[in-house]
């Protein structure tokens, strides 16, 4: 008899293996003996040391992120409480303290508030907590209790009946150190309800995750005839519109039948007459006209005819950038000849930036109307004013922007280093505060509270960045990006995801909270995944593109391939033993 | 592969591609003046941007024979000149790796 009715035996270690290491995840981690009885110290000022610029919180906080990845829970608990410099919500913290006080009537109320919101998480997270519940009281030699317990609410959660019975049967166990072995729990005084935290966190935040994470590919689109730049969803979630170096957009029609195999996914336009290769796509508000970039020029289209409305040519330089306006009354495009332009929604130009600082690589507009940000390189300071450099067609006598002086060779110039981030309050068009960062910027995102702006950095890494605080909030890595333009955007519930692109032929994701490495999805061919877009109403698509010349479209695993179709090891645990029907998600040992 | 922006020069003289204007060499990675294309006078540079490199082919030419490879602007496509990839005389090792851009074919952009 070594059956082991808890899944604590087979949680490796500290039972904290899991990706998601901190963050949202509604029932938060590990340990936290001392919370209240570590005093915490205060500091004068906001930095890290007297004559540093490092951000103090901000620092603290990555170590104690950075702990917790690595599973120093009890450490990270300890720094927590001694700068007060907390990752977790406080109804996360009391959670935490009602399953460690055995306060399990309070934790079980406490779970809806937490989010835990779907059927099979609460079912989950009350099984466990009511299993714990159970042996606690048998170990207690209180069997009335504990049958009471059994009887009322373990087993009206219809849990399997040979698992019920097995919970059962050890109340014949000979006495505490018995049921212990018996149960392969090491008692309410051992590790068991620290082991049933991570449990609850990893149960809880699986089950939703895997739920929700469109990590299949349900469709390729394959029609371009050369690299697939950059992609854009309309408002409405039923379109998708792709723009390719073969001088080609493509408007998609993904139907929204919810049987990926019943959907159509055919080329509904194509876009043609660029002269050049197509490096930006963006829908209208209403959906009613894309607007294409190739090279300098900016071309509108009617979205359901297909014909071509406009061509826009205020622009010299390569157009990086075309975004509407929140409000649909026009929209924005910004230039690698520092242009940034202002539009009405027929085509006008309405107002303008001028010239700005820099070349600009991409730009955004928060969807509160509040900010324009943009990303560029070969920053030169506006001042003095005087220095409108205009460049390309026919104006040779103004000054050079920058002397290279001496003569290096020009065959190993590095991009300027000048990159630079520029956050502008949109109304007034002045500079609210510029960011100079190394390595080329190329992406620029918004998320939907207009909190967080994110940004991809040459090479490797990933920004997020929080725009009201004026402040990094943590860097993502693990993706490839040296020489391209790579795209990342925000995803999910809430924007709870961040996915990009890579050089390295992949899409990675990561959870935005904890800047948790979640997933690498391949199936991309040759080359880069240049850019990635969240389907705007359905949380459970996106789709990429490469330059292997087409469209994935990602989405949530069909139900039925639910237990089989990943090969992350802890997610064996969440595999149903076989016996009795659906509910069971322990695994058991065989007796 | 994969999407780029192109470079963009900076310097006392940048030559650009006559049809497009896109940059393409500073004069400070000139090497030489003195040569000759199909359009007249060409310069040896030491590096250049923003082009397309072609296929290898074996030329004769005046200085011995060599292997060179069409260069293409990336913008527009125009031929702008060469490069060595080989130089089978000893003493001409030197243009190995170096582009010619034909002056015909250059504007000055900056
Ligand atoms: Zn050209």
């Amino acid at each position: 008899m070594d059956r082991i009715p808890a899944s604590n035996g087979h949680t490796n270690g500290n039972g904290l293996s899991s990706p998601i290491a901190n963050g949202s995840s509604p029932l938060g981690n590990g340990v936290q003996k001392h919370g209240s009885s570590i005093a915490r110290v205060s500091l004068p000022g906001s930095t890290l040391y007297d004559d540093s610029y490092i951000d103090r919180q901000e620092f603290v906080r990555l170590v104690i992120q950075s702990l917790r990845d690595v599973g120093y829970i009890e450490s990270a608990a300890t720094l927590e409480a001694e700068s007060g410099y907390s990752l977790e919500a406080p109804e996360v913290s009391e959670f935490r303290q009602y399953i460690l006080n055995a306060s399990w009537g309070s934790a079980e109320a406490l779970l809806v508030r937490l989010g835990v919101a779907d059927e099979e998480s609460l079912w989950e997270a009350r099984f466990l907590i009511g299993q714990q519940k159970y042996l606690e009281l048998l170990e207690a030699r209180k069997t009335a209790a504990a049958l009471q317990v059994l009887r009322n609410e373990l087993a009206p959660l219809n849990v399997d009946p040979d698992q019920l019975h097995l919970l059962s049967s050890l109340m014949m166990s000979s006495d505490p150190e018995d049921l212990r072995r018996r149960a392969g729990w090491d008692g309410a005084s051992g590790a068991s309800r620290q082991q049933l935290l991570a449990e609850l966190q990893r149960q809880s935040f699986y089950s939703s995750y895997f739920d929700a994470f469109p990590r299949v590919t349900t469709m390729i689109l394959e029609v371009h005839a050369d690299e697939v730049w950059n992609i854009a969803w309309s408002h409405n979630g039923e379109y998708l519109a792709s723009a390719s170096k073969d001088k080609t957009a493509i408007i998609w029609r993904i139907g929204s039948e919810s049987e990926p195999s019943m959907r159509e996914c055919a080329p509904e336009l194509i876009l043609r007459d660029h002269p050049y290769s197509v490096g930006c796509v963006a829908w209208s508000r209403d959906d009613a006209i894309l607007l294409t970039s190739a090279d300098h020029l900016i071309k509108m289209w009617d979205a359901r005819s297909g014909i071509c409305l406009r061509t826009l040519d205020a622009h010299s330089e390569t157009v990086s950038a075309l975004t509407w306006l929140p409000d649909g009354s026009g929209f924005i495009s910004g230039g690698l000849d520092r242009k940034i332009i202002l539009w009405d929604a027929e085509g006008k130009q309405r107002d303008s930036w001028g010239i700005t600082a820099m070349r600009v690589t991409d730009l955004a507009v928060s969807p509160d109307f509040s900010r324009l940000v943009s990303v560029g390189m070969d920053y030169v300071a506006p001042t003095p004013p005087a220095h409108e450099f205009e460049h390309g067609h026919g104006r040779d006598t103004s000054p050079p922007i920058s002397g290279s002086g001496n003569g290096a060779s020009i065959a190993n110039v590095p991009r300027s280093p000048e990159n630079w981030m520029i956050i502008y309050d949109l109304a007034s068009k002045q500079m609210e505060s510029s960011i100079r960062l190394d390595g080329e910027l190329t992406s620029i995102k918004i998320s939907d509270d207009s909190r967080y702006a994110l940004f991809n950095r040459s090479p490797d890494e990933i920004h997020l960045w929080d725009l009201a605080a004026g402040q990094l909030v943590r860097k993502l890595t693990g993706q490839r990006q040296e020489h391209n333009v790579i795209r990342s955007c925000f995803g999910g519930i809430d924007g709870n995801f961040i996915v990009s692109g890579s050089e390295d032929g992949n899409v990675y994701v990561w959870h935005r909270d904890s800047g948790s490495l979640l997933e690498v999805l391949s199936g991309h061919g040759e080359g880069s995944v240049n850019s990635v877009a969240w389907n705007p109403r359905n949380e459970r698509m996106f789709a990429s593109c490469s330059d292997d010349n087409t469209i994935r479209i990602w989405e949530v695993p069909p139900t039925d391939a639910f237990e089989l179709s990943s090969g992350r090891a802890d997610y064996s645990q969440l595999e149903p033993s076989g016996k009795g029907k659906g509910k069971v998600n322990q695994q058991w040992d065989g007796a | 592969m994969g999407m780029k922006y192109r470079r963009y020069l900076a310097g006392e003289r940048v030559y650009g591609c006559a049809t497009c204007r896109t940059h393409l060499a500073t004069i400070h990675s000139m090497i030489s003046r003195a040569f000759n294309g199909q359009h007249g006078r060409a310069y040896l540079f030491d590096g250049v941007v923003n082009i397309v490199e072609g296929e290898p082919n074996d030329r004769q030419m005046t200085t011995g024979k060599h292997t060179v490879r069409d260069i293409y602007c990336v913008k527009c496509g125009a031929t702008l000149g060469w490069k060595y990839d080989r130089a089978y005389e000893g003493s001409q090792k030197y243009k190995e790796g170096k582009f010619i851009l034909e002056r015909n074919l250059l504007v000055d952009v900056q």
